[in-house]
């Protein structure tokens, strides 16, 4: 029951993604059946000798009282993990063949993982939005009003330019200081091998890195009534196609270009999910807790 | 099966633009936006067999359409039988009205004869027309007799000069637009005068049967005034005795004495008997015509020996007006230019000119505006009082001759004209000692009239640079000998050598007279009258400078035919009724001129049978030789298609708005 509120199509006519976020989560975490304090955070894990530079704040003052040395005590919930989503803001991200495109789902999708990440998990969360250049850099933090900031960042996130990785990366090494979660979400229309190359320095930081692919159910099959010219979004070359090559090879060629990449990217060490448009947001949010339970 | 109008298959051509549409338009319109080609790959080859295959109902529908549209415009035709068609078949009834048929009781007897056939007619669609130099529709294609019996009786008696092959393109004309079956009924006389030039232009198209309907059956004997020769202006109280010769013609006629009278303002002036050969012709002369001042109305006539009585007599008009006034302005010592230009405007026949010689000492005091023109001989100095004086009068609409003679060699231009001297050209020091001239503009008068000025002898010229001005005559080394030019409202005429015989010989040629004669005549603003002119001619009623300025028209019956519009335009007008015409022409001179019906009227033979036979039974054959009728072919009648084309174009040009509004659906849908 609670499912249906995941689904993209509800969500495109639910006005203010804060509202969105909310729907979203708190329907998957239902969907869940575990606790809606599920987290990490503020258990007992462990007391640490005081060496110089510590702050005094986390001495227990109660040990000191009894034995006169300072002792750290330390809780599971200080491991947290700040999250930073890298979001595509080029002029493909606009294509949608059905209720909602690629843009908008890549907005519910982020603001559904910054409400969780905030909210649920106490963690730090920041934005960066990139085409061929970075456009807006929100820097990861727990404070107050940070989840309305990243909300309005999103809404101001327009579609233009091109996607190009390779221009920003060096720009997302320096942003991303702090080791942490790194989502990219884009539709990663570029070759697998140049992709994985660039966004590969940032696993070596000690980053976890996760891929959200998020694609239109014609960008895999797409669906021509007779021989057409068809336009990129990007580049604005035109090329005329026919229905059987679409049927055919074109199919052949996407299915082993998303197959390239999820292998590449498993195999560099980072994460892989496939989000298709119109299917719900729950699997892209099952993996970012997964990520997230694994750096407990 | 035919077309009557093949050329419009041209229109075929036209048949590419659905292809376009279809195979190359759609190509490039409503591209589909994809987030990125690159995984996609170019396929083109079989795009276009696809659509041709989804529009192929569309694409035939259009060109349908098309065809059937050209085909209309070609007006396709099949021949059938005219038999079959003779209850659709229109019945044209032209009388003829031309000046002949005043002889006798010819018109009375053509309209009766056009009534009986329309009483045999009673049920059938019909038309009357008049015709005489022009074919005139006098109904509409109706059957109401009254009205057509109505419109024979309103035909009247013309003066034209009729043409059957004028009546012959008239009627195909008409069948091009009518397209049923016409049974032209000819009433006239038949005059032998009113074949066309070649027999050819008589065809008829091939859905036109004729049938002559002849008021005489053979020529009849007329005499008549066949021409008359009489000036159409006098001059002075004193002027020379003035001649009128006229001719006297027989045609048909025995030999026999004619008494021709000369009748001036209705009033018998002069008797004559002329003995007039066997069918041929006499000639009176009548030395001297005495008419007061104004406009005088003369006729010449002869006693009236025939039945045909109406061109028993030739008008002509004759004005008598005092003679106008030219001023010759010389040197002090230059006696040879008046004396030379004076006895040439006296000499001639017609002396509308008195001129009055003076020399440039003498010229201050004189108006130019008090002259009709002003001739400048051979002046070395000019006051700039009389420059512009002289100046002042050719602006506001006066003419001036300049003769250069030897003085002005040494100025560097031409007072007035304003043309450069770029050197004087001495040719007594040449070989040969002389120039003739080398090439003339023949359009003009005053060269025309004086035989373009051949053999007269050069001995000194300048050479100007003609600039704006018209050069008329050059000598044979191509420098200009005489020159126009138009200033302000007026005209200044260059002669670049002299008017004595010191640097040319003309003054001593034959041609130096009508030379004067016209170039007086053209300064003078009077070569335009004229007393007599042929029923149909054009009357000029304005040149290209009097645009604007009202004339007007009297006809013989005191009517004004030109509308106010046509008062303020028209260059030109018919005359079309014999009689005496007023006109008030757009300079503001009036003239009066008699119009007389063409001779070749006069002349009543009429056409033999055979050829007559031949022209009705030959429809739209073209005849080689007049001579060879042809054998009579089985007449048939083209029915055209044209409508039933239409008729398809209409339903499936409704189809194609149904099959592309269905797939413009469609489309939107993508």
């Amino acid at each position: 029951m609670q499912q249906r509120f995941l689904d993209p199509s509800i969500l495109a006519g639910i006005s203010g993604l804060d509202l969105v976020a909310k729907t979203v989560v708190d329907g998957f975490v239902a969907g869940l059946h575990r606790s809606p304090d599920f987290g990490f955070s503020q258990e007992f894990a462990e007391y640490r000798a005081y060496t110089p530079g510590d702050d005094l704040r986390h001495i227990d003052w109660n040990v000191f009282a009894r034995s006169e040395r300072m002792y750290l005590k330390r809780y599971r919930g200080e491991t947290n993990s700040p999250l930073t989503v890298l979001l595509d803001a080029s002029n493909s991200m606009q294509f949608g063949s059905h209720g909602v495109n690629k843009m908008e789902y890549a907005r519910y999708l982020a603001a559904s993982l910054f409400y969780l990440a905030l909210h649920g998990q106490r963690d730090a969360a920041g934005l960066i939005t990139f085409d061929d250049e970075i456009r807006n850099y929100i820097r990861p933090s727990t404070r107050q009003g940070q989840l309305q900031r990243l909300l309005a960042g999103l809404e101001q996130a327009e579609a233009r330019a091109r996607t190009d990785f390779a221009k920003p990366m060096r720009y997302f090494q320096e942003l991303v200081k702090r080791r942490g979660m790194v989502l990219i979400v884009s539709d990663f229309w570029e070759p697998p091998e140049s992709i994985i190359r660039t966004i590969e320095p940032l696993r070596f930081h000690g980053n976890e890195v996760v891929l959200f692919h998020v694609l239109d159910p014609e960008d895999v099959r797409p669906k021509l009534n007779g021989p057409s010219i068809l336009v990129d979004m990007e580049t604005e070359m035109r090329l005329e196609v026919t229905p059987d090559y679409t049927k055919k090879e074109y199919r052949e060629k996407i299915g082993a270009h998303l197959a390239d990449l999820r292998d590449r990217t498993q195999a560099a060490g980072m994460g892989y999910c496939l989000l298709m448009t119109d299917r719900p947001l729950d699997d892209a949010l099952r993996e970012y807790l997964t990520l997230r339970g694994g750096r407990k | 099966m035919g077309l009557f109008a093949p050329w419009f298959l041209a229109g075929l051509a036209g048949l590419a633009f659905p292809f376009y549409l279809h195979l190359l338009k759609r190509q490039t319109t409503k591209p589909k936006p994809v987030s990125s080609l690159m995984l996609f790959e170019s396929r083109t080859q079989s795009s276009t067999r696809h659509r041709r295959l989804r529009y192929f109902l569309l694409l035939s529908l259009r060109l349908l359409v098309l065809l059937l549209l050209i085909l209309a415009f070609a007006n396709p035709f099949v021949d059938r039988n005219a038999a079959g068609l003779s209850s659709s078949r229109l019945v044209l009834l032209v009388v003829d009205n031309s000046f002949s048929m005043r002889a006798g009781t010819r018109l009375a007897e053509a309209k009766e004869a056009a009534m009986s056939v329309l009483a045999g007619k009673s049920a059938a669609h019909a038309q009357v027309a008049a015709f005489g130099s022009q074919f005139r529709l006098m109904t509409q294609a109706i059957e109401d007799q009254s009205a057509l019996r109505a419109a024979v009786q309103a035909i009247q008696p013309g003066d034209g000069h009729g043409n059957f092959g004028e009546l012959a393109r008239a009627v195909r004309a008409m069948s091009e637009s009518v397209h049923t079956p016409i049974e032209l009924h000819l009433f006239s006389d038949m005059q032998r005068g009113d074949l066309a030039a070649t027999f050819s232009d008589m065809a008829l198209p091939a859905n036109v049967k004729l049938e002559t309907h002849a008021v005489v059956s053979k020529a009849q004997p007329n005499w008549t005034v066949e021409s008359v020769d009489a000036p159409g202006q006098v001059w002075g109280q004193a002027a020379k005795p003035v001649h009128v010769q006229a001719v006297i013609a027989g045609y048909g006629t025995p030999a026999a004495q004619r008494t021709v009278s000369l009748v001036v303002n209705g009033k018998t002036t002069a008797t004559k008997t002329v003995a007039v050969p066997a069918n041929g012709r006499a000639t009176v002369d009548f030395p001297a015509l005495e008419v007061p001042y104004g406009f005088s109305r003369c006729e010449v006539r002869i006693d009236a020996a025939d039945a045909f009585e109406a061109d028993d007599l030739r008008r002509f008009a004759v004005e008598r007006s005092d003679p106008q006034k030219a001023l010759l302005i010389h040197n002090y010592g230059d006696n040879r230019s008046p004396l030379y230009v004076g006895a040439a405007l006296s000499a001639a026949a017609q002396s509308a000119f008195v001129l009055e010689s003076i020399n440039v000492n003498e010229a201050a005091d004189r108006q130019p505006s008090n002259y009709a023109f002003v001739v400048l001989s051979d002046l070395n100095t000019l006051p700039p009082l009389l420059v512009n004086s002289l100046t002042g009068y050719v602006r506001s609409g006066g003419s001036l001759l300049i003769a250069a003679g030897t003085s002005a060699g040494g100025r560097s231009q031409i007072p007035i004209f304003g043309a450069h001297i770029v050197e004087t050209r001495d040719y007594s020091r040449v070989p040969g000692r002389y120039m003739a001239v080398g090439s003339s503009d023949s359009s003009y008068p005053a060269v025309a009239q004086a035989g373009g000025w051949q053999g007269v002898k050069f001995f000194y010229a300048l050479d100007v640079d003609p600039g704006e001005a018209r050069v008329i005559v050059r000598l044979g080394d191509q420098t200009p000998l005489f020159l126009e030019k138009r200033i302000g409202e007026g005209r200044v005429v260059l002669f670049t050598s002299g008017l004595d015989n010191l640097t040319n010989d003309f003054p001593l040629q034959p041609a130096f007279v009508p030379f004067i004669e016209q170039t007086a005549r053209y300064l003078g603003g009077s070569e335009r009258q004229g007393g007599a002119r042929t029923v149909d001619a054009y009357l000029e009623l304005r040149n290209a400078r009097e645009q604007g300025q009202g004339v007007e028209v009297t006809d013989p019956e005191g009517k004004r035919p030109l509308t106010l519009g046509e008062a303020a335009s028209a260059q030109s007008f018919q005359l079309t009724e014999a009689g005496y015409y007023q006109i008030r022409l757009a300079n503001g001179r009036q003239d009066e001129i008699g119009v007389n019906p063409d001779p070749k009227e006069s002349n009543l033979d009429v056409i033999p049978d055979d050829v007559l036979a031949l022209w009705r039974g030959n429809g739209g054959q073209t005849v080689v030789g007049a001579s060879a009728p042809g054998p009579a072919m089985p007449h048939k009648t083209a029915q055209t298609l044209w409508w039933y084309c239409m008729l398809l174009v209409l339903a499936f040009a409704f189809a194609e708005s149904a099959l592309a509004s269905r797939y413009l659906g469609t489309q939107r849908e993508e």
